[in-house]
């Protein structure tokens, strides 16, 4: 084909482009006037120049929004600090899991194993309407809450272009908020009003704690998200002779700060969430959410089973180390007792329980006191409850688990 | 507006060489009685067929099945949702005591104690108060000073709000743990109750009797047969939304606080409000109605026993209103939420705006901001509002309501000066009220062996009527844009007919309206070939349940 049928074509585009760039070259036509009254000694004036004013300076204002806005982030900021601190927020987790939280702790682990009390406690049984309670309040969290967000997106591996249509439902986040206030108070509409009246529960209230490790700054910033407190610190009695412990392991060649990013804009203190004039401000349990769509690795790669205990460990310490600081002091090592709190890890459906024994806040290399975890990790509280075409399910729903969460209440 | 495809048309010779055919049937022997039995003279006139119309409808949505099908039907009219007026919760407009309760048909009481009913737990609830006062006292100061959570520094209007929400939604958190934790063994009903924090509470009702918008008389005075039906009524769709802090809920009903025949007494009756409610302030959306009690149709525990409400948009309003508005402002909070509630909950029961409720429901709400606390008890005794009823619908709901109090005078030196025992009682006395067993049958619109689409035996069906009914109350947009007339059709196409000379193509110019399409109005989804039965299947399109109404 001839090329000169395609230029031939009109092209409103190329028409436009042309005429624009004719027209925006136009020459003012000379109609003469000007060499006219030159020619009569008339003076001509630029009229441009004579109607330009001159530019008035005006001050700066400064415009007072709906609200304040944030300080800009840089070295002026009240919280920059010169020295990076590597901190651990609740919706990161750990490149190495429970390893590297056992380091970054100096904690040594008690696998499968829980103090006798809480299991006395727990081989309990509780009537059937608790139990009945506890079905309700799955169904509650999975099938019947009118939550309607969009999910995350579904992929099929083997034709990852192919978009599903997106599904409404609960989120894992309220799916968790529910759940999990429900089953505690079933717990305690299940205990004696002495126990209840000597304990507080607060939602969702943030913690740091922030210590020194081989001449590096970490904080540990958390949220927990429900933690039982009570009037009196929490003690447990553990023989700890026969517990084959799993020691701090050595992470070479990574080094523990690994995947913890540095920041310069924090606090030098640690924070606890309740003030210390407060009677009812001992951490006893501590409920902590696993939402999968709300915590990443710091490189996006899917988040492991190892890493998700190590949350439970680090979470645990957080609360602990927080609150010695308040009530011993910042820079206390040694505790003169240990502080014990209690953390339960749930995603909705498996649960870690653990219990944290805070013995120093001295966390430099592996000699001296050490701190330690015994934990409880992987139980199923049921295997699956959901719509199946149309009929809500419950299925294989495990009691055992009510029997934990009651004893680490009221223990 | 979509052809029927596939159907059969006979043309005129054929259809009469088809009668040519047809046998006059023989006549049965008990054809004849001894006096004649006529069919009753139907009114032939428009308004008397429309009418029949209309309540064929209403029964068709009475007859169906199940809670969900009966939702659906609600909707089937209109494809791209009703014109709702916006109830919301935490949204009232300076004067509305007038219209709320003119819309939610309620008779509103104020008190400045709880109705008779609540006598009977008085001492009991005296004790419980004893108990738990330095408890209550402990957990208002620890919420207010005791911790450190993150300061919100916002100072403007709506950071006030929030501030004031968040405060009111922990304080209310710790009351209802230490009520319920104390009364627990005491009452039996506490044990077995659900507990939701944050709840979604959905409503939806037509409401007639109110003036016809100018834009439907200007709508009707093109059409000659409507020049004398120009002020025709017409029913406004009524959509309430909202979330209470915390609610709970019991698998029985509580009892009513007046004998249900009080309901038609002349005394409760509520002054007309008859102007369109975009004079007051309210707007329109589209969008699907829905009522949701803040759980699917299927918990067990589906009555309503107590709200707990926020009142931090008390803030927002405009200085100007005075306190008595604001006080005003709390009662229609009150009665929008409590009428709400109840509705959604009568929904569940089989009961819609078209198919009145056959005994009261009652519900209990609570309006606080952790220092100011209001009470009021409801009481539902119709839901049926719309033109057909409105007029001569003898019933009424009823509200008993206080005034805000004070739960303690103030906060000095971390102690609580002044706790209000009498507030803190009356609270206590609503978890007493217990919820009983009721002597008449609950669901009487409802199948027997089906009453949700759990029910529904046939698995096709129950699939697709619980995606598409959820699909419904999510209200999530449609994926083609609303139609609309654009700017400048409007000038140009139809203020100004300057382009007679164009194919007349869009709605307006053929005389269509396209917010009349109704919700089946649409081609089901596509079998592709590959997934049609073996060997060979004709069927092209998935089928579809929609209820027929």
């Amino acid at each position: 084909m001839k090329l000169s049928r395609v230029l031939y074509a009109q092209h409103i585009g190329f028409m436009f482009k042309k005429h624009w760039v004719i027209q925006g070259k136009r020459v003012p036509i000379d109609s003469g006037v000007e060499q006219y009254l030159k020619e009569k000694g008339i003076n001509v004036e630029d009229a441009l120049e004579f109607v330009k004013e001159k530019p008035e300076l005006r001050e700066r204002l400064d415009i007072v929004g709906p609200y304040e806005r944030p300080l800009p982030l840089d070295q002026n900021h009240p919280n920059y600090k010169e020295k990076p601190c590597y901190t651990l927020s609740n919706t990161s987790v750990l490149l190495e899991g429970i390893c590297q939280a056992q380091v970054l702790t100096k904690t040594v682990i008690a696998e499968d194993k829980l103090p006798p009390r809480i299991e006395e406690l727990a081989a309990l049984s509780a009537p059937k309407a608790i139990h009945d309670g506890v079905k309700k309040a799955i169904l509650s969290a999975n099938v019947f809450d009118c939550q309607q967000k969009k999910l995350p997106k579904k992929k099929d591996l083997e034709r990852p272009a192919y978009n599903f249509p997106r599904i409404l439902g609960i989120s894992d986040r309220r799916r968790n908020e529910v759940l999990t206030n429900r089953l505690l108070q079933l717990v305690e509409k299940s205990s004696d009003t002495d126990v209840t009246c000597n304990k507080y529960i607060l939602n969702d209230v943030d913690c740091t704690t922030l210590f020194d490790k081989e001449e590096e700054l970490i904080q540990f910033q958390d949220i927990s998200n429900i933690l039982v407190t009570s009037n009196k610190p929490l003690k447990h009695e553990i023989d700890n002779e026969d517990i084959p412990f799993i020691g701090i392991p050595d992470l070479y060649p990574i080094k523990h700060t690994i995947s913890l990013p540095a920041q310069h804009f924090y606090d030098e203190s640690s924070k606890y969430p309740i003030r210390s004039n407060i009677s009812v401000k001992y951490p006893h349990t501590t409920w902590l959410h696993y939402n999968p769509t709300e915590v990443n690795n710091l490189y996006e790669e899917p988040v492991t089973p190892i890493q998700v205990l190590g949350r439970s460990l680090t979470h645990a310490f957080t609360i602990a180390s927080a609150f010695a600081k308040q009530l011993y002091g910042e820079e206390t090592k040694d505790l003169p007792e240990p502080v014990y709190v209690n953390c339960i890890q749930t995603d909705g459906q498996r649960f870690h329980f653990g219990i944290f024994e805070l013995n120093t806040l001295n966390v430099e290399g592996t000699e001296g006191p050490k701190n330690v975890w015994y934990c409880k990790n992987d139980l199923k509280l049921y295997d699956s409850s959901r719509y199946l075409s149309g009929i809500p399910v419950l299925e294989n729903y495990n009691p055992q688990i009510y029997g934990y969460i009651n004893a680490f209440y009221n223990c | 507006m979509l052809a029927l495809r596939g159907q059969r048309i006979l043309s005129k010779p054929k259809l009469l060489a088809l009668r040519k055919y047809a046998q006059v049937a023989l006549p049965e022997e008990n054809e004849y009685t001894d006096t004649p039995v006529y069919p009753d003279i139907q009114d032939a006139s428009l308004q008397a067929r429309k009418l029949r119309e209309r309540e064929s409808v209403y029964a068709n949505i009475r007859n169906l099945n199940t809670v969900e099908e009966k939702q659906i039907g609600l909707n089937m009219p209109r494809y791209y949702g009703w014109p709702c007026v916006q109830f919301k919760e935490d949204h009232i407009m300076y004067n509305a005591m007038p219209l709320v309760q003119y819309y939610t048909r309620t008779y509103f009481k104020t008190t400045d104690k709880l109705p008779e009913h609540y006598n009977q737990f008085s001492e009991i609830a005296s004790s419980i108060v004893n108990e738990i006062k330095s408890l209550i006292e402990d957990c208002i100061v620890i919420e207010n000073e005791g911790l450190k959570r993150n300061p919100l520094t916002d100072e403007s209007k709506e950071g006030l709000q929030q501030k004031e929400d968040s405060l009111s939604k922990n304080i209310v958190r710790q009351i209802n743990r230490i009520i319920i934790n104390n009364i627990a063994d005491k009452v039996p009903h506490i044990l077995s109750s659900q507990v939701d924090y944050d709840p979604k509470h959905e409503a939806f009702w037509f409401m007639g009797g109110t003036d016809v918008p100018a834009k439907v008389v200007n709508w009707r005075k093109q059409f000659a047969w409507l020049k004398d039906r120009l002020h025709e009524p017409i029913d406004r769709p009524i959509q309430y939304t909202g979330s209470p802090i915390l609610t709970i809920r019991n698998h029985l009903p509580l009892k009513p606080f007046i004998p249900y025949n009080e309901a038609e007494n002349p005394e409760f009756k509520v002054e007309k409000f008859t102007y369109v409610p975009e004079s007051v302030g309210y707007g329109v959306t589209f969008r699907h109605g829905t009522n949701i009690p803040g759980f699917w149709p299927g918990d067990l525990d589906e009555f309503g026993l107590l709200s707990y409400h926020k009142r931090g948009h008390i803030l927002k309003r405009n200085e100007h209103f005075g306190t008595l508005d604001n006080l005003e402002a709390l009662h229609c909070q009150a009665m929008k939420a409590s009428f709400g509630w109840l509705l959604a909950q009568a929904n569940y029961q089989g009961f819609t705006t078209y198919n009145d409720i056959t005994y009261p429901l009652t519900t209990q709400t609570v309006i606080t901001n952790g220092h100011l606390i209001s009470f009021y008890a409801y009481q539902l005794n119709t839901i049926t509002m719309n033109r057909d009823k409105i007029e001569n619908n003898p019933k009424h709901n009823i509200c008993f309501g206080t005034k805000p109090f004070l739960l303690y005078e103030k906060l000095e030196n971390g102690k609580v000066m002044g706790l209000n025992e009498d507030v803190l009682k009356m609270l206590v006395q609503f978890y007493l009220n217990a919820p009983e067993e009721r002597e008449h049958e609950l669901k009487p619109y409802l199948g027997k062996e089906e009453q949700v689409i759990a029910d529904i035996e046939d698995d096709n069906k129950r699939c697709w009527l619980e995606s598409r009914y959820k699909h419904l109350m999510s209200n999530t947009p449609r994926h083609n844009l609303l139609p609309e007339v654009y700017h400048w059709e409007k000038i140009y196409k139809i203020q100004h007919k300057t382009r007679f000379f164009e194919a007349k193509r869009r709605p307006f110019e053929l005389g269509i309206n396209p917010f009349k399409r109704r919700l089946d109005d649409h081609l089901p989804s596509y079998i592709p070939k590959v997934l049609r039965p073996y060997p060979r299947s004709k069927k092209k399109f998935e089928t579809t349940y929609y209820p027929k109404v």
